[in-house]
């Protein structure tokens, strides 16, 4: 059955010619290895400006990935290009085009919220007063009101998180790394989070990567998702254009078992999976109305026993490519 | 009523010279550091040895002054030669004071909460970050140490003539070379205590400790060794010994100079390990 695209770990073939500017992160066979381990085995992507996730489970490298990227981690092989910087021979450039937002704390506590985002504005290189000005434009924009002039010590770590997102994008960064960003945050600021993350990568001059391991973060602001598994590219799947096409999922399962009902949804158009003791999930055609699936069930003397309209979820594509995954190895 | 725009948007504008970007870290230092008005005083309150080494250099070559306390043959007018032989001294102490207020939050506050990580998410390096916290020291130190000593010296130039000043030269660059030796040693001690100690108070304690022990643990070696080899551990006697060569004047320590720039090697090539191991924006697993 064709569900959502999920394309292999393939790098993309780009011609020099075709290409009118740098892709905005190209990662060319990047190997990182910590404590005598691989992290990252040979890492290929590239991703071109829009709100990218990073997926995987705990220890597939997302986070060793995204602090390689910012030049924490030196690479064993390979390397990384942020619009056309490399970072093996230009940090320094390609820092100063991107914005981080750490998974964990990170803040000068004695520092109030507006002088610690100016001097991060300062150190990427903004002059003293349009350091200032954009530091209020940043934390206007995450919403944080008169609370900027208190110490960032004594702030909530909803706040905290705000700040820290302010500070990643003072400076107007090209690519913005988010790190869980919505750890530890309620769900009015979870929500508020990804409104400005969806924001952000939307308005088109920032692109986005955003790692986490809850996919429904994720599948809210994403528009394409890379899930990583013990360091490599395990997919690929572009959730703007699978939303797009809005297709339509029913998940079933007929009393008694019968394996040949299989057969007879793909007589009416459906691509079916089978899932195993009289479980399907069809992928209806446009045109077919789900009458005549309870009338074929029927016909076969029948009964459904669970009849559910889906659409095909992220995570069921991240429990596949991770089964894949296993099969594979 | 201000209405703002939503979007964010990305800064087109120019951008400052990288090579002076450690300077903002400088900056923001200072300010936190004359934030306290007990810290400013006590700052204004260091000065005052140079401020009276000016005076009494001052009304040395002040007739009038000069007759109402004694004349020409009074300590007055001797004064120059004994301020320029103790001045080294009496601004040593406020500035080690002032180091060991200032300093311990520069590093501690920015690991303290990983600050770190952000910090150098920029384009600056871990270099760039150490020389912006050395310099605030260095701006810190220098008002109180080799500025007002050569301040002094110019005076004295300017009141004494030509003759002096050419045949006393060498207390002007020993003020300069000395104290930034000096300000060189306990700077990147004070970083290295700030990097591995978070909180201040330790901090503090623990720069004291580290010249008190030493000096004890130097003195103990001579002791027991019945030679001067203790003097390699005694930190301070080797700064003051290194300084006073300087002046062309005799050393406290019995070792010969190279022994005493060893000790003083070893304390800042230590404080470099050291904020080597701990200035990292995360601590690579080993």
């Amino acid at each position: 059955m064709q569900s959502l695209t999920v394309t292999p770990n393939v790098r993309p073939q780009v011609h020099a010619n075709v290409r009118s500017s740098p892709p905005l992160l190209e990662i060319q066979g990047l190997s990182v290895r910590l404590g005598g381990r691989t992290i990252l085995d040979r890492l290929d992507a590239t991703i071109n400006g829009r709100i990218v996730g990073l997926l995987g489970p705990n220890g597939a490298g997302k986070t060793t990935l995204v602090r390689t990227l910012l030049g924490y981690f030196k690479p064993s092989s390979g390397n990384a290009l942020v619009l056309g910087h490399s970072l093996a021979t230009d940090r320094r450039a390609v820092c100063s085009i991107i914005g981080y937002m750490p998974e964990d704390d990170a803040f000068i506590a004695r520092m109030s919220a507006v002088r610690f985002v100016r001097m991060m504005g300062e150190l990427s290189g903004l002059p003293p007063d349009a350091a200032l000005e954009r530091t209020h434009d940043a934390l206007t924009f995450v919403g944080m009101g008169e609370n900027r002039y208190r110490k960032v010590g004594s702030f909530s770590t909803g706040m905290k998180q705000m700040v820290k997102l302010a500070q990643a994008l003072v400076h107007g960064p090209r690519l913005l790394l988010l790190d869980e960003p919505t750890n530890g945050l309620d769900p009015t600021a979870r929500h508020r989070m990804l409104e400005l993350i969806q924001d952000i990568g939307h308005e088109g001059k920032t692109g986005v990567l955003l790692s986490s391991h809850l996919l429904g973060d994720v599948e809210a602001v994403c528009d394409e998702v890379m899930i990583l598994k013990a360091g490599r590219l395990a997919g690929r799947c572009d959730l703007a254009s699978e939303h797009e096409a809005a297709r339509t999922f029913v998940d079933l399962e007929t009393l008694p078992p019968k394996p040949r009902f299989g057969k007879r949804l793909e007589d009416l158009g459906c691509s079916v999976e089978d899932r195993g003791d009289g479980r399907f999930r069809a992928e209806l055609p446009s045109d077919l109305e789900v009458q005549a699936i309870f009338s074929a069930a029927a016909d076969e003397g029948l009964g459904l026993r669970r009849f559910e309209r889906t659409r095909d979820s992220l995570q069921d594509i991240f429990m596949r490519v991770m089964e894949d995954d296993h099969g594979r190895s | 009523m201000v209405v703002r725009d939503r979007a964010w948007s990305a800064w087109e504008g120019p951008v400052t010279p990288t090579s002076r970007r450690f300077l903002v870290l400088t900056r923001y230092a200072l300010r936190d550091v004359f934030e306290s008005r007990v810290f400013l005083a006590f700052y204004i309150l260091c000065l005052i040895p140079s401020a009276a080494a000016l005076l009494a250099i001052y009304f040395s070559h002040n007739t009038q002054f000069l007759e109402q306390f004694g004349g020409v043959d009074s300590w007055f007018a001797k004064a120059p030669d004994w301020i320029f032989l103790h001045l080294f001294g009496w601004q040593a102490l406020p500035a080690f004071l002032v180091a060991v207020i200032a300093t311990p939050p520069l590093i501690a506050a920015d690991i303290g909460n990983n600050a770190l990580q952000v910090i150098l998410a920029r384009p600056i390096g871990r270099r760039e970050y150490v020389l912006g916290k050395v310099v605030v020291v260095f701006i810190l130190l220098s008002p109180i140490t080799w500025m007002p000593g050569l301040l002094t010296f110019c005076l004295q130039a300017v009141l004494a003539g030509g003759q002096w000043t050419a045949e006393n030269l060498r207390i002007a660059v020993a003020f300069f070379v000395g104290h930034v030796v000096w300000i060189l040693v306990v700077t990147m001690l004070c970083l290295a205590v700030s990097a591995w100690i978070r909180l201040t108070a330790f901090s503090r304690g623990a720069l004291l400790a580290i010249f008190i022990i030493s000096g004890v643990a130097g003195r103990l070696v001579n002791g027991v060794t019945r030679s001067s080899i203790g003097d390699l551990l005694h930190l301070s006697r080797a700064i003051e010994s290194v300084v006073l060569r300087f002046f062309g004047a005799a050393p406290p320590s019995g070792l010969p100079a190279p022994a005493n720039w060893l000790t003083l090697a070893v304390v800042v090539l230590g404080a470099l390990w050291v904020l080597n191991l701990r200035l990292r924006a995360v601590q690579e697993i080993k």
